[in-house]
C-alpha cells in the first residue's frame, strides 16, 4: 500500500501540515537554490520525513455521496506521527460516540449503541471504512513513500498558468503496496497538491483524489476540502472538509488506548 | 404385410423354436441386458438425483428467485423491487400458487462482523423466515443444539466452525456489524440460540443466520425488502422448464424478476449431472455392444447349422432374399421375446431397488462430493426414457445380429451344400 495520500485521516491531516510547512522550513534554501534543483525523491522525502513525530487535532466533516445514499458525518480527530490515531464521530446523533483507533496495524472500532469494542479482521481491512470510499486498510498502512515508491518528475511547467511538478511514482519490485502507479500533481509556489491519481496494476485509473480551498488553518496553509471520487463510480464520492485544525498539540501514545476509545466524550 | 410374407414369419418362427435351448439362452441373455441397462441407467439416474437434491437441498434451492441485477453482484441494494422493496406475502402467494412449487422462502444477505468477546469475524448474515424456511432447506435441521432464532427476539445460529473460532456456546452474547443499506453502521446485540452444522466447511464458516425482520432492521431496510426466494418444487429433473414457467407467469404484474433453476445458479453441479448423465449411454452402448455380438454368434452358428435345410428351399424354388428374411424375422422375433421377458424381470426389480434401496451408509460414511453432502444410498431412480430407449437398443440388437447369419444364409450354394461339398 502507498504512503500517506490514502490516509484520509488524520495522515492527510498532516500531510498537508507538511506541505504547508515546507515553504518556511525551506525558505533560506529556496532563495539562494531554486525548488526546481531538488530532486523529487527529495521533495517528496522532506514532505514524508516532516510527517514524522508530529501531532495534530481537528475536527472534519466527512460527505460520502453514493449510488443509493448520501450522508455527512462530523467527526474530532486526533493523532501522533503515522502509528496513532483516534477519530470520534460527532453528529449526527445516531452514530454519535461510533470511534475507530488505529494503533500500528491494528484497527479497533467501538459501538456505542451496543456498548464493545471490535477489533477489525484482517478479511474485512479491505472493507469500506464508515461507508466511505476510504478502506480500513487506508487507515493502517503506513511506509515511506519513498522507500516503497520510484519517484521521478513527469512534468516541470505551467498547468493553466500555474508553474506544477507532476510527479510519478512507480512502485519499486517488492513493495508491498496495492498501486500499480500513482500521478501527483503539486503546485511550485507553495507547495499544495493538487491531485493525486491512483492507478491499479493494469494501469486502469481507480480513483482520484483532488485538493481545493487551501487555508490557513493551526497556523500553516493546508488544503481544507479532500474529495476521493472512484473511476468506476464518477457520482459517487466522499469529501473531507477541515473545519478546525491544530497542530503540535503534546499528545502521547497512551493517549491512543482502548479506553479512550471506547470514552463517550471527552 | 402379404401373404408371402407371412409364410415367412411362420417359418421363422418355427425355426426358432426348432432348438429351443438355445432359443431360450439367447433370449435371456437379451434380457438380463435389458435389466442390467435399466438398473445400471437407474443406479447413475438415482446417484444423480441424490447430488441434485443434497446440492440443492441445504441452502440453494431448486429454484431462486431475484431482482434481474441482484446476480452476480449481489449489491444489497438490488432488492427484488429496488429500493423501495415489494409485497412480500404478496410476492410469495403468487409463487407458491405455481402447481410445480412446493414451497418457498424468503431471504436477505447482509455482509458483516460476527464478533463474540474478544474475537471477530467476518460473516455472510442470512436472514430466514423462520416459519418458511425449513420448508425449503435443511439448513437448519443441521442444528448441533440449540433451536432456530425467532423473530423480533435479538437471536440467532451460527455456523459450528464459526461458533469454534469465536468460542461461542449457546446462550452466549454475539455482536452483530454490517454496513446497512443507508450508510451508516448497522450493529446490536444477539444471543446465539442455535449452532448448524452442515458438513460443508464454507457454510459452516462463515454463515450467521438471524430472522428476516431483525436483519432488515440491522440493516436499516423495510420491510418489504428481501434479495431472494428459495424454491423447492415438484420435479427436480425438470426445474430448467418449471423456472422458464415460472418466470413467464410472474411476469406483467409485480416488479420484474429473474428465475434461476439450480443448473444455473450451481454450474458445477449441473456438469456433474451431465456427466453422468453421458456415462448412461456408455452403459447402454456397451450392455448392448457386448449382446450383439453374443447374439450373432448364436445365430451364425444355427444359420450354419441349417445350411442343408437353406439349401433345401432353395432347390425348392425359393429366392435367395426369402431365406435371408427368414433369419432376419428370427431375429426380430427373438428380440421382441427377450423384451417381454426383460420388462417382466426387470419391473419388479425396480420397484423393489426404488422402494427399498441398500443404504451403504454403514460401510463408508456420508461425504462431501462438489460442494454436497452426499450419503451413499444406492437408490434406482425411475425415468421413461431408459425402459424405451433400452428397449430399442435390445431390439436392434437382435436385428443387427441377424443381419450377417442371414446375408450367410442367402449365399448358401444349394448343389455344393446338398452334396456336403
Amino acid at each position: 500500500m502507498t504512503d500517506f495520500p490514502l490516509y484520509p485521516i488524520p495522515r492527510a491531516a498532516l500531510r498537508r501540515l507538511a506541505r504547508a510547512a515546507l515553504p518556511a522550513v525551506l525558505a533560506g534554501l529556496t532563495f539562494a537554490a531554486p525548488l526546481q534543483a531538488q530532486t523529487a525523491r527529495e521533495i517528496i522525502d522532506r514532505v514524508d520525513r516532516l510527517l514524522r513525530g508530529a501531532s495534530s487535532h481537528g475536527k472534519v466533516e466527512m460527505r460520502i455521496k453514493t449510488e443509493h445514499w448520501s450522508r455527512s458525518l462530523e467527526m474530532e480527530v486526533w493523532s501522533l506521527g503515522t502509528e496513532y490515531s483516534l477519530v470520534r464521530v460527532t453528529a449526527p446523533p445516531r452514530e454519535a460516540g461510533t470511534a475507530t483507533l488505529k494503533a500500528g496495524q491494528e484497527v479497533w472500532n467501538y459501538l456505542p449503541r451496543v456498548d464493545r469494542t471490535i477489533k477489525v479482521p484482517p478479511s474485512l481491512m479491505m472493507g469500506s471504512w464508515m461507508g466511505s470510499h476510504f478502506t480500513n486498510d487506508d487507515l493502517v498502512k503506513e511506509s515511506r513513500i519513498v522507500d516503497d515508491y520510484d519517484i521521478e518528475i513527469a512534468f516541470d511547467g505551467e498547468r493553466d498558468g500555474v508553474p506544477v511538478w507532476e510527479f510519478t511514482l512507480t512502485p519499486k519490485p517488492e513493495a508491498p503496496v496495492v498501486w500499480g502507479r500513482i500521478e501527483e500533481q503539486v503546485r511550485k509556489a507553495d507547495l499544495m497538491p493538487t491531485w493525486v491519481h491512483y492507478y491499479d496494476e493494469d494501469g486502469t485509473l481507480v480513483r482520484t483524489m483532488t485538493f481545493s480551498d487551501y487555508k490557513r488553518m493551526g497556523g500553516r496553509l493546508v488544503p481544507a476540502e479532500m474529495r476521493v471520487v472512484p473511476t468506476d463510480k464518477p457520482d459517487e464520492s466522499t469529501a473531507l472538509i477541515y473545519h478546525e485544525l491544530e497542530f503540535d498539540v503534546g499528545l502521547t501514545p497512551d493517549f491512543f488506548s482502548l479506553r479512550n476509545l471506547r470514552a463517550r466524550s471527552r | 404385410m402379404t401373404d408371402r410374407d407371412a409364410v415367412w414369419w411362420r417359418v421363422a418362427w418355427r425355426n426358432l423354436w426348432r432348438n429351443r435351448g438355445r432359443t431360450l439362452v439367447t433370449a435371456s441373455a437379451l434380457a438380463l441386458g435389458y435389466l442390467s441397462a435399466v438398473v445400471m441407467v437407474g443406479l447413475t439416474d438415482g446417484m444423480s438425483a441424490e447430488l441434485v437434491e443434497n446440492g440443492t437441498r441445504l441452502l440453494s434451492g431448486q429454484i431462486q428467485i431475484h431482482a434481474p441485477d441482484y446476480l452476480p453482484e449481489r449489491s444489497m441494494h438490488a432488492t427484488i423491487g429496488g429500493d423501495a422493496g415489494t409485497d412480500v406475502a404478496a410476492l410469495l402467494a403468487r409463487i407458491d400458487a405455481d402447481p410445480d412449487v412446493m414451497a418457498s422462502a424468503p431471504r436477505l444477505y447482509g455482509g458483516g462482523l460476527v464478533s463474540a468477546g474478544e474475537r471477530t469475524e467476518a460473516g455472510l448474515l442470512l436472514g430466514i423466515d423462520p416459519e418458511r424456511e425449513p420448508r425449503v432447506t435443511t439448513l437448519l435441521s443441521t442444528m448441533d443444539g440449540g433451536r432456530t432464532p425467532r423473530a423480533g427476539a435479538h437471536e440467532v445460529a451460527v455456523g459450528s466452525e464459526m461458533a469454534r473460532q469465536l468460542q461461542l456456546g449457546l446462550g452466549d452474547e454475539v455482536i452483530l456489524v454490517a454496513p446497512a443499506a443507508d450508510g451508516s453502521l448497522g450493529n446490536d446485540l444477539y444471543t446465539l440460540t442455535g449452532i448448524f452444522h452442515t458438513g460443508t466447511p464454507a457454510i459452516d464458516a462463515s454463515y450467521a443466520v438471524i430472522p428476516l425482520p431483525d436483519l432488515q432492521l440491522l440493516l436499516a431496510m423495510a420491510p418489504g425488502r428481501i434479495h431472494e426466494v428459495a424454491l423447492d418444487v415438484t420435479r427436480p429433473w425438470d426445474t430448467d422448464a418449471i423456472a422458464t414457467d415460472l418466470a413467464r407467469r410472474l411476469q406483467g404484474s409485480g416488479p420484474p424478476l429473474a428465475v434461476r433453476s439450480w443448473r444455473q445458479l450451481r454450474p458445477e453441479l449441473a456438469q456433474s449431472v451431465d456427466l453422468m448423465d453421458s456415462m448412461n449411454f456408455l452403459i447402454v452402448i456397451i450392455i448392448f455392444g457386448m449382446a450383439v455380438f453374443g447374439v450373432a454368434n448364436t445365430m451364425i452358428i444355427g444359420t450354419f447349422e441349417r445350411k442343408k435345410e437353406f439349401a433345401v428351399v432353395r432347390a425348392l424354388g425359393s429366392t435367395a432374399t426369402g431365406v435371408g428374411r427368414t433369419v432376419v424375422y428370427e431375429g426380430i422375433m427373438l428380440g421382441a421375446l427377450a423384451l417381454a421377458a426383460g420388462a417382466l424381470i426387470t419391473a419388479p426389480v425396480m420397484w423393489w431397488w426404488h422402494t427399498a434401496p441398500p443404504d451403504l451408509s454403514w460401510f463408508v460414511g456420508s461425504f462431501s462430493w462438489s460442494g454436497a453432502q452426499w450419503r451413499p444410498i444406492l437408490r434406482v431412480e425411475y425415468s421413461t426414457e431408459t425402459p424405451l430407449i433400452s428397449a430399442a437398443a435390445l431390439f436392434l440388437t437382435s436385428v443387427f445380429a441377424a443381419i450377417y447369419p442371414a446375408w450367410k444364409a442367402t449365399r448358401v450354394p444349394p448343389a455344393d451344400a446338398l452334396a456336403d461339398r
